[in-house]
């Protein structure tokens, strides 16, 4: 889209049509510029309509998009559902040579006040473009009614998402299965999910559900409880596992890691056809998902099950088995995936740190001995140093054990806490307590047992790279806290040994892939945890399909760019908002999904969140507002 | 409690009432259709349309789903709240032209004919045969399937589980452009909705041998009211 010939992109109105202003346009309006290597040279979507080329029919496009917004219009309310039927059929009579006298104007008023009368966000901000477009080229609308002229269709890409949809690194559809579970349509929610979900019991309890952050309710009241409402239908369908279809190839994959970025790549490729097999050092698969992930937040007979689902796909696991050197792989398998995950503790900087000691832990090894059954004896005092997940889950897991008095000592402030607010919130209800600002320094141990541990305070000074303020050391600030056990819980890195310096490395150990997992060596994909660091399940399993449709691009020799990619670069630039145009709405509630009392969860292990019922669960999905954005590309000629 | 103006009269009502309910209250009639104090609000068909004051300008809300709140100023009959219903209405007869309750409202609201015609059948969803089932029947045999991408259906639809259905005939009864029907051929049940057609057997009574009810209905009756299948043996008219 080198110049911009019209555009009433989030109402703003930028007409140059006389050419005049031929310079200045483009850079300020925030829409695609690009489709691939293609000029864009029309794009109309929810927040008005964008012309690059004269040539492009105003008519033909409105008509295209209002005829593809009518296919998503859901019939709650019949304002929206009929009305983008009968808009949707003006504009076909009109495009085919035979309009009636009066049609722009009754299109014209039909539009106004559909916006203003229907029931929820999506017909609403449909109909916007067809605001502008009539008020905008009313003359091309009034010409094309009072000619007898067929106007030919026209072609163009077609993407619906919505802000959820695109805050999921899996874009799952979002407002799609909430739809089904508000309409008790569970099986077929389900369906929906495992579309691009891979994981729905496991994402469904565990997922950091970055939807929920940029669910435009949360801007009207709070957002849905879109976690908890997947593990409705997530949950029945471990009752029922659906079979689903599965292609045959000969070619041979490997996976190196048996975490939620391995396990997704090999869903991804199993169902291609290819021949998958999975390599795992530990004897239960599941990575992080099993040994990071507490069994109260996510029962390990639900994880196991719905492993067993994806390797049903006939994906031969080996467990146990630690790979030495990746090059091994290479004579056995066309391509390998790299999916090892960050299990390895970073040094954590604290003298008399001796790594002998059962009571001096690194976190992960804490709950990785936990997971697999080996039974730690209950302490006195224990101190977790750390703020994410990680930390709250070690923290919780020592409650649960049995230990009487368990503090988090973290560097920043409650604020600053990379963890869940709602897994701070279990902590705190639990009884575990918390040392903000604070750095343990150095332990002090008596006749070979931990005593305590030497402490300094700090301050929040400038913001550092991740936009949070630094802490900074202040000077004679030390004091002692008494413990008997110390966990740590600073961030994890990779162990890339086995690599046998095959790729290139960062500077903190982690493997240089590109997010699509494509490296330097063509053979070789790298995705998840190994590459980005420690992130969310949900992250490492949209690495994971990324990388498998890399996989498969190489291994089928298909360079072309999918549309899915191409896509992802426009929406990129355009920056899905969360801004509202629809109806004034009721503030609601939003509903939570019971939980044990924190005086039972403690006692034990159980999973500490029910399950919605699907009374419950209907009620709380029919709060969502749909905020599907349907937008249409018209490619240029370059 | 909350107050509030409809149409200049001030009115005091529960907190967590809607609009609708205040104006029952205070004697102010809107029209409406999708709507039934017996089943939960749907906003389906938008004719319950009123027009309320907000800092931002008047806006129009369905009244059935739309909580008071205090301060909050109404209008039934504003010439926005007309016209949000008039045009309410046009879909609804447009799309079911031979429904009497529809055309009655329409009328009632200024409108002879809409400006335009649908397809389909006279189903307008107001989904008040999804509620009764759900809510007054306690059974999810009728559920309304919206539309959208990747689904089995095409359209939105309203789909009836024969399994489940016990041929009770409450959605028939409800329905309001006559969509679902019911019609009882001597020892058969026949339910007839827009995309399926469903036959139920009867029970003849044991001792007048008239057929008086569906033996999917008796069995329910039977089996919710914990009684044995023989206590629903008679008909009505032989009961003592």
């Amino acid at each position: 889209m080198s110049s911009v010939v019209f555009s009433s992109w989030e109402g703003q109105v930028v007409d140059n049509r006389s050419g005049q202003h031929a310079a200045s346009a483009a850079s300020d309006i925030k829409v695609p510029l690009k489709y691939g290597d293609s000029d864009v040279a029309a794009f109309i979507s929810w927040d008005g309509l964008v012309l690059a080329d004269k040539k492009v029919s105003v008519v033909a496009l409105v008509k295209a998009y209002i005829a593809e917004a009518a296919k998503l219009a859901c019939g709650e309310c019949s304002m929206g559902y009929r009305g983008l039927a009968v808009l949707a059929d003006i504009l076909g009579r009109i495009c085919g040579g035979k309009g009636q006298p009066g049609d722009v104007d009754l299109l014209l008023d039909l539009a106004q006040n559909i916006q203003k009368n229907v029931k929820c966000d999506f017909c609403a901000n449909a109909v916007i473009p067809l605001k502008d477009a009539l008020r905008n080229y009313r003359e091309a609308f009034e010409k094309a009614t009072s000619g007898n002229e067929v106007i030919p269709n026209i072609d163009y890409i077609k993407k619906v998402t919505a802000p959820c949809q695109e805050a999921c690194p899996i874009h799952q559809d979002v407002p799609g299965y909430l739809e089904l579970v508000r309409n008790r349509r569970n099986t077929e929610a389900l369906k929906l999910i495992r579309r691009t979900n891979c994981l729905p019991c496991v994402t469904g309890r565990t997922c950091v559900a970055f939807c929920e952050k940029n669910c435009v309710r949360g801007d009207i009241d709070a957002p849905l409880s879109i976690r908890a409402l997947k593990r409705v239908p997530a949950d029945m369908g471990i009752i029922q596992p659906q079979p689903f279809d599965k292609g045959a190839r000969e070619d041979k994959v490997a996976i190196v890691g048996a975490g939620p970025a391995g396990l997704s790549a090999a869903n991804y490729l199993a169902r291609l056809g290819y021949q998958v097999q999975i390599f795992d050092e530990q004897p239960t698969s599941g990575g992080m998902t099993f040994a990071g992930i507490p069994s109260y937040r996510l029962p390990r007979n639900v994880l196991a099950l719905e492993i067993e689902h994806i390797t049903s796909l006939d994906i031969l696991m080996h467990p146990d088995l630690r790979i030495r050197h990746v090059e091994d792989l290479q004579k056995r398998f066309k391509a390998v995936l790299v999916a090892t995950g960050a299990h390895q503790s970073r040094d954590n900087g604290i003298d008399n740190w001796n790594a002998d000691y059962d009571t001096l832990m690194e976190g992960v090894s804490f709950l990785r001995d936990i997971s697999c059954g080996k039974a730690i004896a209950p302490k006195n005092q224990v101190l977790v140093v750390g703020g994410g997940n990680t930390a709250i889950d070690c923290a919780r897991t020592a409650k649960r054990l049995g230990c009487k008095d368990v503090t988090i000592v973290y560097r920043r402030g409650r604020h600053e806490m990379p963890a869940r607010d709602e897994e701070v919130k279990a902590a705190e209800e639990e009884g575990i307590k918390f040392q903000f600002l604070a750095v343990p320094t150095k332990i002090h141990s008596q006749n070979s047992r931990v005593v305590g541990a030497e402490c300094i305070r700090m301050e929040l000074g400038e913001p550092d790279a991740s936009g949070r303020r630094k802490p900074v050391p202040m000077k004679n600030s030390e004091f002692t806290m008494s413990a008997d056990m110390v966990l740590t819980a600073i961030g994890e890195v990779p162990d890339t040994s086995f690599l046998d310096g095959a790729l290139e490395l960062t500077s903190w150990n982690s493997v240089k892939a590109d997010k699509n997992g494509v490296t330097v060596v063509p053979w070789l994909f790298a995705a998840g945890d190994c590459v980005s660091g420690p992130a969310s399940v949900v992250e490492a399993m949209a690495a994971g399909k990324r990388a498998a449709e890399s996989i498969h691009a190489y291994i089928s020799n298909n360079k072309k760019l999918s549309s899915e990619l191409a896509l992802d670069g426009v929406l990129h630039d355009l920056s899905l908002s969360r801004r509202r145009r629809g109806p004034k709405l009721p503030s609601t509630k939003r509903l939570h999904p019971r939980e044990l009392p924190p005086d039972e969860r403690v006692q034990g292990f159980d999973e500490a969140e029910e399950c919605f019922n699907v009374q419950v669960a209907a009620r709380e999905a029919g709060r969502c507002l749909r905020c599907y954005r349907v937008m249409l590309i018209v490619k240029g000629q370059g | 409690m909350v107050k509030l103006t409809i149409d200049y009269k001030e009115i005091q009502v529960e907190d967590g009432a809607t609009i609708l309910d205040a104006a029952v209250k205070a004697g102010i009639s809107i029209p409406t259709l999708c709507h039934n104090e017996e089943l939960s609000p749907a906003g389906a068909c938008r004719v319950c349309a009123v027009e309320v004051a907000t800092d931002k300008g008047p806006i129009t809300v369905a009244s059935c789903n739309y909580p008071v709140a205090d301060g909050m100023v109404v209008s039934t009959r504003s010439e926005m709240a007309l016209k949000a219903r008039k045009l309410a209405l046009e879909m609804l007869l447009a799309q079911s032209p031979h429904s009497e309750k529809i055309t009655k409202l329409a009328l009632d609201a200024g409108l002879d004919a809409p400006r335009f015609s649908l397809k389909g059948d006279e189903c307008v969803l107001c989904r008040l045969c999804v509620r009764t089932c759900q809510e007054v029947v306690g059974l999810n045999a009728i559920t309304f399937i919206a539309q959208g991408l990747n689904r089995d259906n095409k359209e939105a639809c309203v789909e009836w589980d024969a399994d489940k259905c016990i041929a009770c005939g409450s959605c028939a009864f409800i329905c309001p452009t006559k969509a679902v029907t019911l019609c009882d051929n001597v020892d058969t049940r026949v339910i007839q909705t827009p995309n399926t057609k469903m036959e139920f057997k009867m029970k003849a009574c044991t001792k007048c041998g008239a057929y008086y009810a569906p033996e999917k209905q008796l069995e329910y009756m039977a089996k919710t009211a914990k009684l044995p299948i023989e206590k629903f043996d008679l008909c009505m008219d032989c009961r003592d």
